[in-house]
């Protein structure tokens, strides 16, 4: 499902910053987003702690007895801008059930974010957590953007996701879906 | 007999194609795409302009982004396409440029240019995230992009020969004649 931009100026912006072709599919059209989940060995996830783009402080230790989605992200990573409204509409698809959507970028001020936020026809309701220096980052050991992890209510990392997703496939929800129950 | 030599003339344009790139009707800039042993390796070229865009306003300054339009960018997309996990090691990538087989600058040489163009610390946040990853385990659908660069002229062509490991095992494909943007891209 194709990211869409209210404003054609603006869309015209994120085409330049996607450094990628624009306009209608073409072979040279971006990479399909995937649809996987890779489930992985229990591990605790480590700390994170960060503010949001409102400036409210988020702690991911609270959250536990919730699953939590956490994707690392920029406002210039072509795969991590298109995802970004399928993570809502997971949380819209499980909204009621215990699950979290954190949204954590690298490097980026709030005005940066919010700009491209703006833009789009999806209104985000998760945390946006700023990482101003990388720091949580690297003790996530993410290697490339966008890496999503999945947590389950212990507060164990239990999937990955390396590359874009089209968050709300009906296999992907299945995958969340199975680790609510657990 | 007949059969297998019609099935011949059914894929051979597509196999003497495999590396023929698709252009992008607004922007003239080309794509490669290969596919083989479950990785799909797809290189799409960035302009100098573009570069040099991307990253001024991300804080680097006009000399700074000068310096990375000067070398040929592409943007970089591997892909797990099979059903057991690879692993990526950039350092294990080389190009074939006018006889010379050449390793891809690493995010690690770039840091050194930074250093001494004095390029701010968000900068260079912005530029590690944005390279494509020095190492990396993909999953089967795990997939990943950011830019590589080639010290090729504008217009040249190169070979660029990429390596993964699967399964303990060594395997490396190409793509053939890829081309760096000229100028005005």
């Amino acid at each position: 499902m194709p990211l869409t931009l209210r404003n054609p100026l603006a869309a015209g912006l994120v085409g330049l910053s996607l450094m990628l072709p624009a306009g209608p599919a073409t072979a040279a059209d971006l990479p399909p987003l995937s649809h996987s989940l890779t489930t992985q060995p229990a591990k605790p996830a480590p700390a994170l702690k960060l503010k949001d783009t409102d400036g409210t402080l988020h702690d991911f230790a609270q959250l536990k007895g919730k699953v939590v989605l956490v994707n690392f992200w920029a406002t210039w990573c072509p795969p991590c801008r298109r995802e970004m409204p399928s993570m809502q509409r997971l949380k819209d698809t499980l909204a009621g059930e215990a699950f979290e959507v954190l949204a954590v970028d690298v490097g980026e001020d709030a005005d940066t974010i919010q700009a491209f936020t703006s833009q789009l026809d999806t209104q985000l309701t998760f945390p946006i957590l700023l990482d101003t220096r990388g720091r949580t980052m690297r003790e996530w050991k993410v290697a490339g953007l966008p890496t999503t992890y999945l947590v389950d209510k212990q507060g164990r990392i239990v999937a990955s996701a390396v590359g874009g997703r089209e968050f709300d496939h009906p296999e992907l929800v299945a995958a969340i879906r199975a680790v609510l129950k657990d | 007999m007949r059969r297998l030599t019609l099935s011949l003339l059914v894929a051979w344009p597509f196999a003497v194609c495999a590396d023929a790139p698709t252009l992008d009707p607004e922007t003239g800039l080309a794509t490669w795409q290969t596919e083989t042993g479950g990785v799909q390796v797809r290189l799409t070229q960035i302009g100098p302009d573009q570069a040099r865009a991307f990253y001024q306003a991300r804080g680097f300054s006009a000399q700074a982004a000068e310096r990375y339009a000067a070398e040929c960018v592409f943007m970089t997309v591997v892909r797990n396409v099979g059903d057991t996990p690879v692993e990526h090691r950039l350092a294990d990538w080389r190009y074939l440029h006018q006889g010379k087989r050449l390793p891809i600058r690493s995010k690690t040489e770039w840091a050194q240019i930074w250093k001494q163009l004095r390029v701010n610390e968000a900068a260079r946040i912005a530029f590690d995230w944005a390279q494509f990853p020095a190492t990396q385990t993909f999953a089967p659908g795990d997939w990943n992009q950011g830019m590589t660069t080639y010290r090729v002229g504008r217009g040249e062509r190169f070979e660029l020969q990429f390596v993964w490991r699967k399964d303990g095992k060594t395997f490396s494909g190409t793509l053939q004649e890829v081309q760096c943007a000229a100028d005005a891209s």
